[in-house]
């Protein structure tokens, strides 16, 4: 049987594809998008029902922050699997309050749902984070984008 | 052998023979500009956007020059490349600089295959690389529309609605790159003057121009510019002349993908079918507005190149306007200037070299009358 010869010149191609291969992996986990749907409804589950807000202001990782009142729902684009999110609201005796939560998204899912009212509750995760998939129906056919060129020929030539 | 004995007038008429098409894009600027009205303010920040736009892509074609290959007309196939990994990158929902960096990953390879088929193709075919380049990308291009348009969706997995054209394959006209959309150029950007400078892309532009510098003076480097000046010589000289020419052709090939990353970041949005086609024409348009030749090219002549060309972009369809009262006219003038320059560069290489030939003759015969004399 052959002998198979590996030069130093092949180790080290071979460690250079795989480092390659590994930054490849990396930017991948780091910067996939995800779509978080903040939503300040009144939730009831488990038998419990957590009351919307009247007013709550909410701020994923350093995103401005956004103010939703009550059955309003907002989004933010993400990237990447651990996210902060930070709950400012004032309960009835007009007393301030925030809310800091650490939280990982999975991989494949590209849009959550984040029920503020149950995560101020003190839910938990699988209560107030919800995959959410676009409904079918609801998916409208996407328009193409106007075409930004500066190209030598004119388009209309 | 002495110098060529030549009047005032003959070496100021070499002068201006030799920087030829930069002059005349410096008077048709200097011309231009007033006449767009646009403000110097809105000028810089245009040119200092088109330079970051810009400037990887026509530093892309700097090696092959160096290997004698002349202008490398085959870089739309690496920026075929790059698009092939902005198009996955956008289907798997990758953003931002991550993602970049994803999609160059994604290009290197296909690059490398392109460009090593390209250059074995060129080795067959020496001395009319550039013609031979131009049409190798045509032929590239129908198998990119082939893959784009028929294999993704069905062969190749694409799952993105927005990306995948209504019939269920093929990908859209448009690819919105909004997760990448500026990701480069806003990093670290600052203000000054009112003007916003990229910083990061500058960086990375200014961190490629060392490298050519480095490159130069390495081994593969010192052999490009000895196969570039005789190939026969550097044969001789034992050095495998194929070789080097092809991976003169691969790093370019590779070069111009990222180059065509960073420049789709910029526009924000894909033209799948269109984007890579003139890309070619526009960097070797403005590599010789900058008064490069096929066989001499240098980063200044890519700054320069960058700067001149795209001055005359912005204000020749404002200036046509202003002038005639038509914007159309002045996009045809863009275009008449962009083809035209490159032939013009074309035909002065030939008369250069034709009277390079003429200038050794007549330093000959100068020679040999001042030993008569000597003689005498």
């Amino acid at each position: 049987m052959k002998k198979v010869h590996l030069s130093r010149r092949h180790l080290y191609q071979l460690i250079a594809v795989v480092v390659v291969l590994l930054i490849g992996v990396i930017m991948f986990v780091i910067g996939k998008q995800h779509i978080f749907l903040l939503d300040n409804k009144t939730l009831e589950s488990n038998g419990k029902t957590y009351p919307a807000f009247s007013i709550v202001e909410v701020q994923v990782n350093r995103i401005e922050s956004l103010e939703l009142g009550p059955r309003d729902r907002d989004r933010a684009d993400v990237r990447g699997q651990k996210h902060k999110i930070t709950v400012r609201y004032t309960d009835r005796s007009f007393e301030e309050h925030e809310v800091v939560v650490k939280f990982k998204v999975p991989l494949s899912q590209e849009m959550v749902l984040i029920s503020l009212p149950a995560l101020v509750g003190g839910a938990e995760e699988s209560v107030w984070l919800q995959p959410y998939e676009i409904p079918v129906l609801l998916t409208m056919p996407v328009d193409d984008e106007p075409i930004i060129t500066d190209e030598i020929m004119p388009m209309d030539i | 052998m002495s110098k060529l004995r030549e009047t005032k007038g003959q070496k100021l008429f070499n002068v201006i023979e030799k920087n030829a098409v930069p002059i005349l894009f410096i008077i048709i600027c200097a011309i231009g500009i007033p006449f767009s009205g646009y403000s110097l303010n809105y000028l810089g920040q245009e040119i200092i956007t088109r330079i970051g736009r810009n400037s990887f892509l026509i530093i892309a074609l700097l090696i092959p020059i160096m290997a004698g290959m002349g202008l490398n007309f085959g870089m739309t196939l690496g920026a075929m490349a790059g698009q092939i990994g902005l198009i996955f990158i956008t289907d798997w929902k990758i953003g931002g600089i991550p993602g970049m960096i994803l999609a160059m990953i994604i290009s290197t390879p296909i690059s490398a295959i392109l460009g090593w088929m390209c250059g074995k193709i060129l080795n067959m075919a020496k001395g009319r690389e550039m013609v031979t380049s131009y049409i190798i990308g045509f032929f590239i291009n129908g198998v990119y529309q082939l893959i784009v348009l028929y294999g993704m969706g069905p062969v190749i997995p694409i799952k993105d609605p927005a990306l995948v054209l209504p019939r269920g394959y093929g990908i859209r006209n448009t690819v919105n790159l909004i997760g990448i959309r500026r990701s480069m150029d806003n990093v670290l950007a600052i203000r000054i003057f009112g003007l916003s400078i990229p910083v990061l892309t500058l960086v990375v532009i200014a961190m490629l121009c060392f490298f050519i510098i480095w490159f130069k003076k390495t081994k593969l480097g010192q052999d490009m510019r000895a196969v570039g000046q005789d190939m026969e010589v550097a044969r001789a000289a034992g050095i495998k002349v194929e070789h080097t020419r092809i991976v003169s052709i691969v790093i370019s090939t590779i070069l111009a993908g990222y180059g065509m990353i960073i420049y789709l970041q910029n526009m924000g949005t894909l033209n799948t079918y269109n984007s890579h086609m003139q890309i070619g024409m526009f960097s070797i348009a403005a590599l010789l507005v900058g008064g490069a030749t096929v066989n001499k090219a240098s980063i200044g002549n890519v700054f320069l190149g960058v700067t001149l060309f795209h001055v005359m972009f912005i204000v020749s369809p404002m200036a046509g306007k202003n002038l005639i009262g038509q914007a159309q006219l002045g996009e045809f003038f863009r275009v008449f200037v962009s083809y035209g320059v490159i032939t013009l560069a074309l035909v002065l290489y030939e008369i250069r070299k034709r009277r390079a030939r003429y200038k050794t003759g007549r330093l000959l015969a100068q020679d040999q009358a001042d030993m008569k004399e000597v003689d005498v």
